[in-house]
């Protein structure tokens, strides 16, 4: 620290620095943190989409608070919420668009990139072919955006090779939705938490990950909460129940409860006959998964499970809420049907506090699930729909043939599809698989074998962004417009407090200089000038589906908040609202399916020579792999670096005491340096890793596991060895 | 633009301004009437270990990442699955017997006889962390680049504007709350509503904070950064200015022991050593230039005493040591006057350290070990100086150290105190070779084979590491922290 001798002699104590001043809406607080103006926006952090102001003065974010008059968090947010700021003045922000000359990057114009952008990608097309290009996105967009992007790639570029990072995260629930459903789309909302009389919370540690729902939680006082989860999480301790299933048992759980709901005729056969198919196969599948056969897969006793069941029978408004415990998983889309199940068994769906509901986990993972254009056509509409390409085409003035008839790879086959050497040029945006992708190495390898890398980011460096051949910046959150949707559909509205750093773009301006690069601006984007155009193009490919925008407009989210679609026109109120309350779901004959889902041991047992099972999560203070986080100072204070929790008795085994420094060992790879948290909120045999960390990385761990129907890696289980470091 | 002060009249009426459509108007908080003050309540059910009230208070205060006015503990215990783990959060108690304001030695701590509220002025202080060691929670802590210490001071200018606490408003799930508490009654019950596991007993301040405890919570549970022991600040320039003012009183003392067989040289160095160690305490200070206003409070502070009686004593030796090169009259009166400010200075110097927050300072030991350190030098110097006699003397005197010290780490590794046994293992762990050195050194020392010129540069660096050693292996009395609190940096 420099200081004046003034301050070495005590004569200036920095009193401007620390005094305080009297801000017209919030009240005295630090002078330095009083703004000119606070600019309304939403949190870009994760999917519940908390309603912020951020406070600017001479042109710098000097604070942020909580709107009170968002519906979702009522003036609160979470400590990344609360010092978000922080993230847009770091010094890590990518400021120049940087291409790769003799191993180095340099900085190049913007125009100098996009040429050599397209240059590059075309050259590689002509080479190997259209879908010789990849891109991987992200949840971090705002809807107009992803709509913007999808067109971009999809028409523009020609390749369906296209997936988001919301694949490591939703897919298994937009799959499980989809089957279960005939459609994607959250069907329940956040007040459920509070208005539900049974809350059952499966692999979901909100209170670490999201938070702001425990409000909803805490209003919810007559309610019984059942939390599943191997590990004893900060939510498990909110629980009335907890119920500590070995890893990767909950299906046995989730068959078993419907095994009992059927046994002691529990089930509403009405509402069954009426509104679901499947019923007679899944009766007679679950037949076998009585108690006490699920008392030995979950390791909880029969009495446990056939009260859990009971409960749940017996609720009027059970609501089941999980992240990512289901969805990082090789049966996640099949975790979710079981789910699923449970709720249509007993009709208990689409009225206050009954809901299966996932909670999402990017700020905008929605608005990329239904306008991206990736895993889906904008809308939720089909690839294989013939219908439904010649609607899109229609509207979008294209010939039908330009839009593919099914969905290119998944995330995942990206990787192995680059693996191949099918895949030769990527284009990544606003994500860090060096971080967040399991299996590094791999990963590694299939980066190598590419001819051209762009990284589209608001931050460089980063691991991925060190690997790029041009990195483009971006403009973040706090510095650009649009949209985002949370995860209970509801729509809020997304503002620019500040510019971007150095030459920085939105992302939607990245995206409209490329097209025009192409020469296809006025082909994909006529007459756009900014992402209310986009928008606006999106309320009407919206319309009429489940996810109708079209009655949402700016000035509605600008004047009257956010709005939860469905929400066709301003008659709509703004009331919670709820999907499937009438029975009818979004199959052909409306009805919703019930799927008799196995359970299947994880895929990696334990042995001798990796005797624990790895679990894997996340810790409040940071937000996935710590691009923006880690630039912020008090955050980064207080979650340093990642640790290892280990049970005592396994601690004691080894030979490893408190804050020793430990190596894990998988058959993939090692992670060295760990402090060793030795505590009782794991299990003996289990070990937990957050994998926030590069540094300390658990994707050198896992394994390329995926879920067949979703594509979604199996991050949460893993076999490995833990050693004291050398 | 300074602080406005409270200027609240009494029927001020409390609820929060809210100034969205959602109101979430708290209950009305009245002003605090006679026999009342405000305090914070916290409620352990309800905390989820969020963390937002540390962000919004750093936030609030504008503080640099290093300190944090409000801290969130983490406790845990039982057996999987039972496990159980809760968070402790808090900011200043505002107790009914601060112990940062009763050793203030400049009256920067004031206690608002209108709210409660335990304030404390930048402006006044000169820095010298005294508050720091004498809080049990570790609430004000040194801002490094002002050169003051900070606390909590329930954001009362928020509060007088009916509006609450940064903490307050940010918790998601109204965990922290302030409210009032009749200050007879809850001096009557000792604060016992004050008390959680991981916290020191709440009636040695009179913590006002009222605490909700989770039914049947686990007595036993173990604050998260139980096992990170990690070594306290060194305060170099207080090592030396202990180590150099016993130095010059010992030196005085045995002067005034020898009688006319004194050397007059010794005269000169033991003054010369008074006068160094003056300096090295202004290096303590974040706001040296504020040095004087340190003796303000010797009514109350033993660190104003200990400034006044070495201030005392640097003019009484320096006028005694004239006298004896001079060889004037008046050097009797002034040796006396010297021994007399210097001896009070010392037993100061010990009272400042026997504070129950700092449990392994907070005995008599600390006293005696400051004393021998006086004795060994003092008598060195004036052998050194040329009265052999005191040779013997020299040895005896830090045998009696080294004993004490040994004595020391014996008796805190069977301690009943958490923090005392944290100490001993400092000692005996990543110390262990200090701890060897110090002991070694005193041995050398006590050989009365050793010529005292030779003796006395050795004593004075095993005195020097001895202090070293007095600072780092404290473990202070603090609020549980979490896992990662007090490591250091990425």
């Amino acid at each position: 620290m420099k200081k004046s001798w003034k301050q070495m002699l005590g004569l200036d104590i920095l009193a401007d620095k620390y005094s305080y001043a009297n801000d017209a809406e919030y009240g005295y607080t630090s002078a330095e943190k009083v703004p000119e103006r606070w600019v309304s926006t939403t949190c870009g952090y994760c999917s519940v989409g908390c309603g912020m102001k951020v406070g600017v003065r001479d042109g710098r974010a000097v604070a942020v608070r909580g709107d009170e008059s968002h519906p979702v968090n009522m003036g609160k947010l979470c400590p990344k919420g609360l010092s978000e700021h922080h993230t847009l003045q770091a010094k890590s922000r990518a400021r120049y668009p940087l291409l790769k000359r003799g191993g180095r990057l340099e900085r190049v114009t913007w125009d100098n990139a996009l040429e050599t952008m397209v240059g590059r990608f075309g050259e590689i097309q002509r080479k190997y072919g259209a879908q010789s290009l990849g891109v991987l996105s992200t949840g971090q967009l705002v809807t107009e955006e992803f709509y913007a992007l999808g067109k971009l790639v999809q028409l523009g570029f020609g390749t369906s090779n296209y997936d988001g990072n919301t694949t490591l995260c939703m897919a298994s629930a937009v799959s499980g939705y989809k089957r279960s459903f005939g459609s994607d789309g959250p069907p329940g909302a956040y007040d459920d938490l509070a208005q539900a009389d049974l809350v059952v919370l499966i692999g979901a540690n909100i209170a670490d990950n999201h938070p702001i729902l425990c409000q909803r939680l805490a209003e919810n006082t007559g309610g019984t909460v059942i939390v599943v989860d191997p590990r004893v999480t900060k939510t498990a301790m909110l629980a009335d129940i907890h119920l500590p299933v070995k890893p990767r048992s909950d299906i046995a759980l989730l068959n078993g409860i419907a095994h009992v709901l059927i046994e002691e005729g529990m089930v509403d056969t009405a509402y069954v006959e009426a509104h679901t198919t499947g019923f007679a196969e899944l009766k007679a599948h679950l037949a076998k998964y009585t108690p006490a056969r699920v008392a030995e897969i979950t390791g909880l006793s029969e009495s446990q499970i056939v009260l859990v069941a009971r409960k749940f029978g017996q609720a009027r408004a059970p609501f089941v809420g999980w992240t990512m415990g289901v969805n990082h998983s090789t049966q996640g889309a099949e975790t979710v049907n079981a789910i699923c199940n449970l709720s249509l068994l007993t009709g208990k769906l689409g009225h206050a506090g009954a809901s299966p509901f996932s909670i999402t986990g990017q700020c905008n993972a929605m608005g990329s699930r239904e306008a991206s254009f990736s895993s889906a056509l904008p809308g939720y509409r089909k690839f294989e729909d013939g219908d439904h390409r010649a609607e899109l085409a229609a509207m979008w003035n294209v010939p039908v043939e330009e839009i593919p008839s099914k969905r290119g790879h998944a995330y995942p086959d990206v990787i192995e599809a680059m693996v191949k050497k099918q895949i030769r040029g990527l284009w990544i945006i606003a994500t860090n698989p060096l971080v967040s992708f399991p299996n590094y190495d791999v990963l590694m390898q299939a980066l190598g074998n590419l001819e051209f890398l762009v990284v589209q980011d608001g931050f460089h460096p980063t691991p991925t962004t060190e690997q790029a051949d041009l990195v483009l910046p971006a403009a973040i959150w706090g510095e650009k417009e649009g949209t985002y949707t949370n995860s209970e559909r509801r729509v809020s509205k997304v503002n620019a407090a500040v510019a971007p750093p150095g030459e920085a773009l939105p992302d939607f301006e990245i995206f409209m200089r490329t097209a025009g690069q192409m020469g296809l601006r006025e082909k994909l984007f006529p007459g756009w000038t900014g992402p209310a155009d986009a928008f606006a193009e999106w309320r009407r490919v919206s319309k009429g589906r489940l996810c109708d925008y079209s009655g949402i407009t700016y000035a509605l989210l600008e004047t009257r908040g956010p709005v939860q679609w469905p929400h066709t026109s301003d008659e709509h109120g703004l009331e919670t609202r709820r999907l499937y309350s009438d029975g009818q779901f979004e199959y052909a004959d409306g009805k919703a399916k019930l799927f008799p889902i196995e359970w299947k041991p994880e895929p990696e047992p334990v042995n001798g020579r990796y005797p624990f099972i790895l679990n894997t999560g996340r810790t409040v203070e940071h937000w996935h792999t710590r691009t923006k986080t880690g630039a912020v100072a008090m955050l980064e204070r207080m979650s340093p670096r990642a640790w290892l929790e280990m049970n005592p008795s396994d601690a004691e085994g080894l030979g490893l005491e408190m804050h020793d420094r430990v190596t894990i060992v998988s058959r993939r790879g090692a992670v060295s340096g760990v402090e060793l948290r030795v505590t009782s909120i794991v299990a003996p045999g289990q070990v937990f890793l957050p994998f926030h960390f590069f540094e300390y990385n658990s994707n050198r761990l896992t394994m390329s596991a995926f879920d067949p129907i979703s594509r979604e890696p199996n991050f949460k289980q893993c076999a490995v060895r833990v050693e004291r470091s050398v | 633009m300074s602080l406005p002060l409270l200027g609240r009249t009494a029927d001020a009426s409390f609820c929060r301004v809210t100034t969205g459509g959602a109101a979430v108007a708290e209950p009305a908080l009245r002003a605090p009437g006679a026999g009342e003050q405000y305090r914070f309540h916290f409620d352990m059910t309800k905390c989820i270990g969020c963390k937002c009230c540390e962000v919004a208070c750093s936030e609030q205060n504008n503080n640099p990442v290093e300190i944090q006015w409000r801290r969130v503990g983490e406790l845990e215990g039982g057996i999987y699955p039972l496990a159980e783990r809760f968070h402790l959060s808090m900011g200043c108690n505002h107790c009914l017997e601060p112990a940062c304001l009763i050793g203030c030695p400049v009256d920067a701590y004031s206690k608002d006889l209108s709210n409660g509220i335990v304030l404390h002025s930048a402006e006044i202080c000169i820095g010298c962390q005294y508050c720091t060691w004498n809080c049990p929670y570790g609430v004000p802590q040194f801002n490094e680049e002002r050169g003051v210490v900070g606390k909590c001071d329930m954001c009362h200018n928020r509060l007088s504007e009916g509006r609450s606490p940064a903490c307050v408003s940010a918790c998601p799930q109204e965990a922290i709350e302030i409210e009032l508490v009749n200050i007879a009654e809850w001096r009557a019950t000792g604060a016992f509503a004050g008390n959680a596991p991981g916290l020191p007993p709440a009636e040695h301040t009179m913590s006002t904070t009222r605490i909700t405890l989770p039914e049947g919570i686990n007595q036993t549970l173990k604050k998260a950064d139980y096992h990170r022991v990690r070594p306290e600040h060194p305060h170099w320039p207080l090592v030396f200015l202990l180590v150099l003012t016993q130095m010059a009183v010992g030196g005085f003392v045995t002067l005034l022991a020898l009688g006319s067989a004194a050397p007059k040289l010794a005269f000169l160095l033991a003054t010369a050593a008074g006068h160094a160690a003056l300096g090295f305490s202004l290096l303590h200070l974040g706001r040296p230039a504020h040095a004087p206003r340190a003796m303000k409070m010797w009514r109350r502070s033993w660190l104003s005493r200990e400034v006044l009686f070495f201030t005392l004593f640097a003019g009484a030796s320096a006028a005694a040591a004239s006298a004896a090169w001079f060889g004037s009259g008046l050097l009797l009166p002034l040796h006396l006057a010297a021994v007399v400010t210097g001896l009070a200075g010392v037993v100061a110097s010990a009272y400042i350290y026997m504070v129950p927050a700092r449990p392994a300072w907070n005995t008599m030991r600390t006293l005696a070990e400051f004393v021998l350190t006086g004795a060994v030098l003092g008598l060195l110097t004036v052998a050194a100086c040329g009265a052999n006699e005191t040779r013997l003397w020299a040895s005896a005197a830090a045998v009696a150290q080294a004993a004490l010290f040994a004595g020391k780490v014996v008796s805190m590794r069977r301690a009943y105190e958490f923090e005392l046994r944290q100490s001993a293992r400092l000692l005996e762990r990543p110390l262990r070779r200090h701890t060897a050195w110090r002991l070694g050194l005193l041995l050398l020392v006590a050989a009365p084979v050793i010529p005292a010129w030779i003796a006395l540069p050795v004593a004075l660096g095993g005195e020097i590491l001895g202090r070293y050693l007095f600072f780092v292996s404290v473990v202070p009395r603090n609020m549980a922290l979490s896992f990662f609190s007090g490591s250091e940096a990425a």
